[in-house]
């Protein structure tokens, strides 16, 4: 399984690997430090899941999420975030992500996000 | 005598600046219900600066014809400093008339307005920000000031001070047009401490 983690903070996207490494521990990873990385990457890779940040240069989580939905309807995005607003979590659903979490994810709530959130 | 290294790399830059985030993010909900709007997030910025350079950064970040309610609230602990928040007269007025539903709110509802507003940002900011720390803080009284843009920093203040760290943000509700600047300072022995705290973490997370 592809998993793509887009942060422009390092140490948010390592906090998401520390629960995958224990959740999807054979998963491969790949990381994006903005949305427009992460665009190119989804590209590349086509990965079977996103876990993507909003607030970041150059393109910001709500942009690429739209772009990433344009290039598939049916990806599988999880939005973490550090932006709680209810009207935020709205914005993404709408958009087409799966569902969005406040940051930080721990292991719990990684096991709930493949049990409960994602198709696959 | 002991010669503090007050630098930070960049995993220590980048740690403080996503606490820092998740801080804000908090805070701007809360306002959010309070104001019952969306507030926009920026990237929060953070610098080290020689104590007397403190003034001009904060001036070179906001509009020095405004005058501004200022406030300042100090915080103690293994994490110490003072959290700041700066609100133009402009954008307070405008905080007055949405949270008060007026048109030409009163100066006390503007000023009893930016308090209840001030009172949420820091106290959730600083602690979240010490949450996430995994420490614990003692906050002061904040005071408040309606001053012009080149009083908010008294140089008596950090005279004592070497160096200062200024982790800031914006706080944006752009369809209300209320928007200030938040700046968390915080000076040399607590700077180290700090350092302590971002490692620690760090090592948690980087295993």
């Amino acid at each position: 399984m592809k998993i793509l983690i887009v942060d422009d903070s390092k140490i948010g996207r390592m906090s998401v690997i520390k629960s995958l490494k224990i959740v999807k521990p054979d998963a491969e990873l790949f990381q994006a430090a903005n949305g427009l990385e992460a665009v190119e990457i989804f590209k590349e890779e086509k990965p079977h899941v996103v876990f993507l940040d909003l607030t970041m240069p150059v393109m910001d989580g709500y942009e690429a999420l739209k772009h990433i939905m344009s290039i598939d309807k049916e990806a599988q995005v999880i939005v973490v975030s550090a932006d709680i607003q209810s009207e935020a979590k709205l914005r993404v659903l709408v958009a087409g992500a799966k569902n969005m979490y406040p940051k930080p994810i721990n292991d719990e709530k990684m096991l709930q996000i493949f049990e409960q959130d994602l198709l696959l | 005598m002991e010669v503090l290294n007050l630098e930070f790399n960049e995993d220590q830059i980048d740690a403080l600046r996503e606490f820092m985030n998740v801080s804000i993010g908090a805070a701007t909900a809360s306002l959010a219900n309070l104001l019952d709007a969306f507030g926009t997030m920026h990237i929060p910025k953070i610098e080290i600066c020689d104590s007397s350079e403190l003034s001009q950064k904060i001036e070179s970040t906001i509009n020095l014809e405004s005058m501004y309610y200022a406030t300042k609230q100090l915080f103690t602990g293994k994490f110490g400093g003072e959290c700041m928040f700066i609100i133009s007269e402009e954008s307070a007025r405008n905080l007055g008339k949405h949270l008060y539903k007026a048109t030409t709110p009163s100066r006390d509802d503007i000023s009893d307005a930016v308090i209840e507003l001030t009172n949420i940002l820091t106290s959730t900011i600083v602690s979240r920000l010490t949450q996430e720390l995994d420490t614990q803080v003692q906050f002061f009284v904040p005071s408040s000031q309606f001053i012009d843009a080149h009083s908010i920093v008294n140089s008596e203040d950090v005279a004592d001070y070497s160096k200062i760290i200024i982790i800031s943000t914006i706080l944006d509700f752009k369809d209300q047009k209320i928007n200030g600047n938040i700046y968390i300072l915080t000076k040399d022995e607590a700077i180290k401490s700090l350092k302590v705290l971002i490692d620690k973490k760090i090592e948690e997370i980087y295993g």
